[in-house]
């Protein structure tokens, strides 16, 4: 069914199955560094339709929306009619125009089965709506009368099919026995956490070290009792145990008392690896990346699998003992009913509509031959939901998509700046992560004089780096996760404050260690009584504070330490001066040589297309987030610095490119550093809207003055950015100034109550690869991935190939990840963030114990618009199919549709959708853009999405093009 | 003053009630649910307003204005059929000022951080109007005069308790995991009920004051009284062999975890046995069993939150095991030093729970610890080994109660299938559905 390629070379069915459930698992490791990734990326070799729906079969997932979230788009416009029209002709094809009725086409009986709720799924609901004359079809009684009469005589329609039965679960829920998953699920959540637990339990699964299948064996030999529901197992335990029989013996013989054999066994092995997916993929994942946990056991899927199959076995039996079913499985599933014909009810409901559609009158539908109707049924049966939630789909990134290519076209018609934005004008420069979140940020900072010039470049910045911050146990690397740092770099303490680091750092580990024990006793006997007394009083006020007022108790606690204990100064060991200096742990080299600074100091400016005209000061901006009780914090770090902070990645950076050999090297390439040019790195908190600058007392002082003016238009521009965001969250007051939106941002991320410090990557939805040039000044709602890229320096499209490697499988991982999150919380993403329960530091669960939940969280994606990235490339259409050529996973990406690729041509500016195969020309609709004078104009009239518009003071030159609105006229519209 | 006092005592109790119903009536009654600005200021007015009255009241009774009230307060009869009547009556006393004091701020924090937690959740208006309900249920408990209002005010905690655990109630597992404590909070229930009667019957008045008598009661009466009371106080309390609820109740939101089994309503068994001391104190017997049960939950429990890899599973028995040392400290007389140490855990805990999603950025701080083999385990592995596996299990409590009451369920899945049956035979409505 799925994604079989690399399974058909496996000749013994429970191998292949198991296999074939491993690609299907959730990839997530552990919790501790969350990495988005396309959530199905084993069905990334087919196109995207395809690969969403089969594997939202394989996991019991939604592919899509649901009709009734699409319908509802439709009525708050974020789907247009003429879009769903469009798609629906796109998807028929020639067969649209054929008639159904002799007076409904094809295409209008989908239009109307896509945008009208004509299939009720509570038929006994429906027919209490309309007896009291509430629903749609009381409107019009006589037809309603004739639908129902004209059913009733026959032929009826196809019912849908049931669920599918894949195991006897499945069999026994439909005939009302007891579910053998629930006593299956308990025992096995409980050993699995038990095993793979990283440390949050004192004691260690005894003998764990065998493997999952031993241990659980070892454990019950020493007389474990089992489970009620699954009584029987612990024999079959021990005798695994004294046999030392291996997990494929012990599946096959599951199997065979279970009678599944033949052909069955591998839909039944899939479907049972699947069952429990949260848990089986951590098993899964940790056996693919046992670096993941390195103290860990040898964690094994099929070991997984066997100790599974043993508990469900028993549970099977007794579950089908006390239902007084038979447990063979041919036996048991030939028992289950068809499914239900379809209620009358629910038959003329639907012919109502499509009989209002096509315009016939009540007398015309008592009088429908059998046969038309029988076609009638079969028509709306071929239009199955999942078709009509595909075609939606569609249209729903279509309407988008043109509102986004009609902006570009519109903003790339007004007449271009006399001097470019890297003009010799330009006063500070500013380099941030391509992160859509930081789209705001860029447009305050441009709106407040036209020499402020942003760029936009993966937020690792070149540098691929295993880093050691001061405090930091171990390096991590900071850099995308497809790449491994060859280098490795730790901050450390300048000499002068080597003896107060030494201090202070054995102060801090006796504090750890001390807070670490009593965190340890305080759920001890003797330790608990002894702290209730001791710290109970304490804790309890220093609670009350934090959750009282949450900023002010953070800020006094920063305070007092920094009073106390002030961090010493640090540098980072950027420089490899001597060329075999290793790190000791990894043996990698301990910083980067000069060549290699220079090289990757050179090939970042190319990049962003930063090669002449700097401005005395160029500040380099990582990005992370702080934010407490949240386990899924790390999903709102940088993706390109692999889930982590990459403020140092931006500070080793502007450490390398201020050093005088290695300008001297980017010179000979042709890139002219002036001595007049300083490069400061600093880390943009994304929760708090903070700032933090790194090494500025290396900072030449005669530069003070330029670094004073970057530093206020930033103070400045993260208040507006604080602003901007507090509009989407609705417990944030929208008409407050920009001073009090940043005091509730801080207080957000101070919050140990909050659920929503920030809303991450929520309603990302667009990258733009291209000059900054024609897209300043256009409002993009914190939706756009901005990348800095200057086709006009890149004649042999090595540039672009570089930055579609990086950006491609990042932004659309990114967006994927949001996708699937956000058309199924409960199954691709981990729903409410509320009862999220913290499980051997490797995952949460809900509650007391369940399923380890993957994915996002509610809390982050409600917002969110599912949409594939709309990726709009400032390249000709060859160009772009040259670079996918040389790059299999942008191809992949590409041309099976997983993100909408658009090319805007670098000196027509004419617009090319990849579609089908090809590149189609899109002729933009042209288009009045709003004009306001500043974004806050625009986005603070609305808690809701908001259309581009062009923000007059961050265009380059002061003057919009004829014809543009100035905004109020098109306020209803926003607002509408 | 007394006046003062004692209006203040009963402003106590109704002000949470008095929001919670405005609330109610409103979802009720309105045309649509109150938002959640209203729900969180009219149930935050109520707690606060019983904070208030609460300092008012510790002001009264510690002679701040006036002379010092102490006693029973009266409000009349509460019901009256001929000569019996339930009284409806308040004490003020040493426990009883404490226990409300400390419910009424803490339950007010709880609502400022549910506030923030639980904005734009679907359930928002449930939550703080079980809230209210809670908060009139702990103050009942804390402040009654007598068994029959204390009994209202257990059966309030009792009943926004297991609502709480089922809050998600759109899974399974939390509505099988609420069922499961509020089956167990009606067996202590049963024991309470009984008990109410029986004290009524043998002391002739179920008034806290009357308790005393109990000193003049036969052995066997006074030792059958006592058991009643710590059977209720074990099943509210989650003591062996009730534990097996305890571990299930954290479905809830997190505040709600906190509020619950990490400071109130865990400890609300140990409440009564505080008030019941008088009739505790002469039977030795029952003492000695209530020592025995505290002692081996604690045990129990600390041995279990050895295994536990969940962060809130592991503190719901960590709080279990204080809880039996408490029911222990209580039985052996020293009821001083369990209330301190009820109220200063209740406070650790509370901290604790809430800040329990933030363990995995904790252990980035301090590091991961290296495992260190206990004593146990380098004397005797095998024995850890089935230590081990029985904490895993923990001891398949509930497995073992159902297996007890196993006749009960079979009798129940014969119904259901009749049911099934009929409802496949009948057609509803005429329309074959």
């Amino acid at each position: 069914m799925t994604g079989a390629r690399q399974h058909e070379g496996i000749a013994d069915p429970i191998a292949r199955a198991v296999d074939r459930a491993a690609g299907v698992l959730p990839g997530q490791g552990p919790i501790g560094v969350f990495v988005h990734h396309n959530t199905l990326h084993a069905f990334q070799h087919m196109p995207f339709h395809q690969g969403v729906q089969a594997g939202a079969a394989a996991l019991g997932a939604r592919p899509y929306l649901t009709l009734r979230e699409f319908r509802a788009a439709l009525q708050a416009g974020r789907v247009a009619d003429a879009d769903v029209r469009h798609e629906v002709a796109r998807t028929l094809g020639a067969d649209a125009d054929g008639p159904v009725l002799p007076s409904l086409t094809r295409a209008a009986l989908w239009h109307t089965l896509l945008t009208e709720a004509c299939e009720p799924d509570d038929a006994a609901g429906l027919a209490f709506t309309i007896r009291i004359g509430a629903a749609d079809e009381s409107r019009d009684e006589p037809r309603w009368r004739a639908c129902l009469s004209r059913v009733a005589r026959g032929p009826a329609p196809r019912p849908p099919a049931g669920p599918p039965l894949r195991r006897h679960r499945d069999a026994l829920v439909v005939l009302g026995a007891g579910d053998p998953d629930v006593p299956v699920h308990a025992e096995l959540i409980r050993l699995g956490s038990g095993f793979l637990d990283q440390g949050q339990a004192r004691a260690v699964m005894p003998r764990r070290d065998l493997g999952f299948l031993r241990a659980v064996a070892a454990m019950y030999a020493d007389g474990a009792s089992a489970p009620r529901a699954c009584r029987g197992v612990d024999a079959d335990l021990r005798q695994v145990h004294a046999q030392g029989l291996d997990a494929a013996t012990v599946i096959r013989e599951s199997l065979l008392a279970l009678s599944v054999g033949g052909d069955e066994i591998e839909p039944f092995l899939f479907a049972t690896t699947l069952a429990l997916p949260g848990w089986a993929g951590m098993f899964s994942r940790l056996e693919r990346h046992p670096a993941d946990h390195p103290d860990g056991p040898p964690a094994s899927l099929v070991d997984f699998v066997a100790v599974r199959l043993l508990l469900e076995r028993r549970a099977i039996e007794r579950a089908c003992r006390e239902a007084r079913l038979p447990s063979p499985w041919p036996v048991l599933r030939a028992l289950v009913p068809p499914p239900a014909p379809v209620p009358h009810v629910a038959a003329a409901a639907l012919l109502w509509h499509v009989s209002r559609a096509a315009g016939l009158t009540p007398d015309e539908v008592t009088a429908l031959p059998d046969d038309t109707l029988a076609t009638l049924w079969r028509e709306c049966g071929a239009c199955s939901d999942v078709r009509r939630r595909q075609v939606f789909q569609d249209a729903y990134e279509r309407t988008y998509r043109r509102t986004i290519l009609d902006a570009l076209a519109a903003r790339r018609a007004l007449p271009p700046a006399p001097d470019a934005a890297s003009s010799p004008g330009a006063r500070v420069q500013f380099v941030f992560c391509i992160d859509e979140r930081e789209e705001s940020i860029r447009r305050a900072i441009e709106e407040q004089h036209p020499g402020y010039v942003t760029y936009g470049v993966a937020g690792f910045f070149g540098v691929a780096i295993d880093y050691q911050g001061l405090y930091d146990r171990e390096p991590t690397a900071h850099c995308p996760v497809v790449v491994t740092p060859g280098h490795e770099v730790h901050e450390r303490p300048i000499y002068t404050e080597l003896g107060w680091h030494r201090t202070r750092d054995r102060a801090r580990q006796a504090w750890l260690w001390w807070e670490r024990r009593a965190l340890d006793a305080s759920r001890t006997l003797r330790g608990g009584a002894g702290l209730s007394f001791l710290w109970g009083p304490v804790s309890a006020a220093r609670t009350a504070a934090r959750v009282v007022a949450p900023r002010s108790a953070m800020r006094v606690t920063g305070q007092v330490k920094a009073a106390l204990a002030p961090r010493p100064s640090t540098r980072l060991s950027s420089l490899r001066a001597d060329t075999d200096a290793v790190a000791p742990s990894s043996g990698k080299p301990m910083g980067f040589s000069l060549e290699e600074s220079v090289d990757r100091v050179a090939t970042t400016l190319t990049n962003i297309g930063l090669v002449r005209h700097f401005a005395p000061i160029v500040v380099i901006l990582g990005h992370g987030s702080t934010s407490l009780n949240n386990p899924h914090e790390s999903a709102h770090d940088c993706g390109a610095c692999g889930g982590r902070r990459g403020g140092a990645n931006a500070r080793l950076f502007a450490d390398m490119a201020n050093r005088p050999d290695v300008r001297a090297g980017v010179r000979q390439r042709g890139i002219d550093i002036p001595p007049t040019t300083w490069f400061v790195g600093a880390l943009h908190d994304t929760a708090d809207d903070g700032v933090t600058y790194f090494d500025l007392d290396a900072l030449p002082t005669r530069l003070a003055t330029a670094f004073d003016e970057a530093s206020t238009v930033l103070e400045r521009a993260r208040r507006e950015n604080a602003l901007e965001r507090s509009r989407r969250f609705d417990d944030a007051p929208v008409d407050g100034t920009p001073d009090e939106a940043l005091a509730h941002v801080e207080a957000r991320a101070a919050h140990l109550a909050q659920p929503r410090p920030e809303y991450g990557h929520c309603t990302n939805a667009i990258a733009i690869v291209g000059r900054r040039e024609l897209t300043r000044g256009l409002h993009f709602d914190r939706r756009a991935f901005l990348v800095s890229y200057d086709p006009t320096q890149d004649g042999d499209h090595r540039v672009l190939e570089r930055i579609l490697a990086a950006v491609g499988p990042v932004g659309a991982g990114i967006s994927l990840e949001y996708y699937f999150s956000s058309v199924d919380n409960e199954r691709f993403g981990c729903g409410t963030k509320l009862p999220h329960n913290v499980t051997g530091l490797i995952g949460v669960m809900d509650g007391h114990q369940s399923d380890l939940r993957t994915g996002l969280p509610r809390q982050m994606v409600e917002l969110h618009e599912p949409m594939r990235l709309l990726l709009v490339v400032d390249a000709a259409p060859d160009a772009l199919l040259t670079v996918a050529g040389r790059q299999a996973e942008v191809a992949e990406l590409v041309t099976k549709h997983w993100v909408q690729l658009v090319s805007m041509h670098p000196s027509t500016g004419a617009l090319a959708v990849f579609e089908d195969g090809r590149f189609v020309p899109y002729a933009p609709e042209p288009t009045l853009l709003p004009v306001v004078e500043r974004s806050r104009d625009w986005h603070m009239r609305t808690r809701d999405f908001v259309p581009p518009a062009l923000v007059r003071s961050a265009l380059p030159e002061r003057v919009v093009g004829f014809g543009h609105h100035p905004a109020p006229v098109l306020a209803e519209q926003v607002t509408a | 003053m007394t006046d003062l006092t004692a209006a203040a005592l009963v402003l106590t109790v109704l002000l949470p009630a008095a929001s919670a119903l405005v609330v109610g009536a409103w979802v009720l009654l309105g045309d649509e649910r109150p938002s959640e600005r209203v729900t969180r200021n009219v149930i935050g007015a109520g707690l606060a307003g019983s904070l208030l009255a609460g300092l008012v009241v510790l002001a009264g009774f510690s002679g701040l204005a006036g002379a010092p009230v102490h006693g029973d307060v009266s409000y009349g009869d509460w019901l009256r059929i001929g000569d019996f009547y339930i009284p409806a009556v308040l004490r003020l006393d040493g426990i009883s000022v404490t226990l409300s004091l400390f419910c009424a701020s803490l339950t007010p924090l709880v609502a400022r951080f549910s506030r923030t937690y639980l904005h734009k959740e679907p359930g928002f208006v449930r939550f703080f109007t079980l809230l209210g309900l809670f908060a009139t249920g702990t103050q009942l408990v804390a402040l009654a005069g007598a068994l029959e209002l204390f009994f209202a005010g257990w059966e309030l905690i009792g009943i926004s308790s297991a609502f709480f655990i089922g809050f998600f109630h759109e899974r399974d597992e939390p509505v099988r995991s609420s069922v499961r404590a509020f089956a167990t909070y009606r067996l202590a229930d049963a024991g309470l009920l009984i008990a109410t009667v029986a004290t009524f019957e043998l002391l002739g008045s179920a008034r806290f004051s009357a308790f005393q008598g109990a000193a003049d009661l036969p052995p066997s009466e006074a030792t059958f009284l006592a058991l009643l009371f710590l059977l209720s106080a074990m099943g509210k309390s989650a003591q062996l062999p009730f534990s097996g609820w305890l571990p299930r109740a954290m479905e809830g939101p997190t505040p709600s975890s906190a509020l619950f089994y990490g400071a109130v309503s865990i400890h609300a068994g140990l409440f009564l046995l505080l008030r019941a001391w008088p009739i505790l104190e002469p039977s030795l017997a029952a003492r000695a069993v209530g020592v025995a049960v505290g002692l081996v939950t604690a045990v129990y429990a600390a041995a279990v939150v050895r295994v536990h890899t969940d962060a809130k599973g592991a503190l719901a028995h960590a709080t279990l095991a204080q809880v039996g040392l408490i029911l222990a400290e209580i039985c052996l007389g020293w009821t001083t030093l369990a209330l301190a140490h009820l109220v200063c855990h209740a406070l650790l805990r509370l901290g604790q729970y809430l800040r329990a999603p933030n363990t995995i950025h904790d252990t980035h701080r301090f590091g991961h610890a290296a495992h260190a083999p206990s004593r146990l385990e380098r004397w005797s592995p095998r024995l850890a080994a089935r230590l081990y596996a029985a904490a895993l299990h923990r001891l398949r409590l509930d497995d073992r109660i159902d297996a007890a009451f196993g006749p009960v369920l079979a009798a129940a899945r014969r119904l259901d299938r009749a049911d099934r049956w009929l409802r496949r035979t009948a057609t509803f409505d005429g329309e074959p559905s």
